[in-house]
């Protein structure tokens, strides 16, 4: 559901650069998006093409990269991926989370 | 021929501004923020109308609902200064909304600014309000698999708190396996029992809250 959210802060935050970068036309937006950020990239790929509408953006292609939930052990450097924080080998939950958590505009395409 | 360019920023990097702000400023003035998420008819209201009866701090509310003012109602009757936010379809609160309500909210001597979010295990999680703690609620009635179902909510809470635990026999709910998987993902959060209808637990959430109060105070 929070999709159309996420796309609307995309589209506003390149509007902003478009515009004070003299872009023409956005034609591909990459976003890095993290396992637990529990997006579903069909709802954002739709809202996207909706949100665009009228927009430099109208007709882009969005592309979602997938980020794996990966955690370390912070006790003893053991890495896994997956939903579970208690560290496979010694049992430690002191464990910080790797990656996973990504929401973020990589890339774009533009014509200037 | 379009040209790539790389930008590497948080998509939310206007609202995430917003509620580092706010953070700023409540630290500052030495106000605990908490955000409450749980699903609609968890207990929200009901767990946060037993907090207020506490006197030892001074609290204000902020309540998120996608329709009506019957939580601020609610609220408002305890006497605690209360703001509505009605998000007209929108599954959560962001930063931008708080800030908003927050300007309309006398902040002097305040300890505590409670944040009931949109009823919704899902979407509320994903979105920084500036606050200290995030606060998961999940009530008896809802089964004990809400935690791996929605897993995100459940490792960021600093405080997981099962509901409605009036319920637990009646309903056969299998505590052991809602406890074990909400360590599994959040091996360090504090874990609560509480029923707003009995009153148990409702000390220990209050002295954590004053934990948590008296930590902000400069």
């Amino acid at each position: 559901m929070h999709e159309l959210s996420l796309v609307g802060a995309v589209v506003e935050s390149l509007e902003e650069m478009a515009m004070e970068k003299g872009w023409k036309k956005v034609t591909k937006v990459t976003l890095r998006i993290g396992r637990m950020r529990q997006v579903i990239p069909e709802v954002m790929i739709f809202s996207f093409s909706v949100v665009t509408e009228g927009t430099i953006m109208e007709g882009s292609s969005l592309e979602i990269l997938e980020v794996p939930l990966m955690s370390r052990c912070s006790f003893c450097g053991e890495e896994w991926e997956g939903l579970s924080f208690q560290c496979p080998r010694c049992g430690s939950d002191q464990v910080e989370t790797v990656s996973g958590m990504e929401m973020d505009l990589e890339s774009v395409e533009v014509e200037e | 021929m379009p040209r790539r360019i790389a930008i590497q920023r948080s998509v939310m990097a206007a609202d995430e501004k917003i509620a580092e702000k706010i953070r700023k400023d409540l630290s500052k003035r030495g106000v605990l923020m908490l955000n409450l998420i749980g699903s609609p008819g968890s207990g929200k209201t009901s767990l946060l109308e037993w907090t207020l009866k506490d006197t030892l701090f001074r609290s204000v509310v902020l309540e998120g609902d996608v329709a009506t003012s019957r939580d601020a109602e609610r609220i408002a009757r305890t006497g605690t200064p209360v703001v509505q936010i009605n998000t007209r379809g929108g599954c959560h609160l962001e930063a931008n909304l708080v800030e908003k309500a927050l300007e309309g909210l006398e902040m002097d001597g305040v300890d505590v600014v409670f944040v009931e979010n949109v009823g919704n295990l899902v979407c509320p999680a994903e979105f920084d309000l500036g606050e200290d703690h995030k606060v998961a609620l999940c009530s008896v009635p809802e089964g004990p698999d809400k935690p791996l179902k929605y897993p995100h909510l459940f490792m960021r809470a600093e405080a997981v708190l099962l509901t409605k635990v009036d319920l637990l026999e009646l309903l056969g709910f299998d505590r052991d396996l809602f406890w074990k998987d909400v360590k599994e993902l959040n091996p360090r959060a504090e874990r609560l029992e509480v029923s707003a209808l009995r009153g148990d637990g409702m000390s220990d959430w209050v002295s954590l809250v004053q934990s948590w109060v008296r930590a902000k105070r400069p």
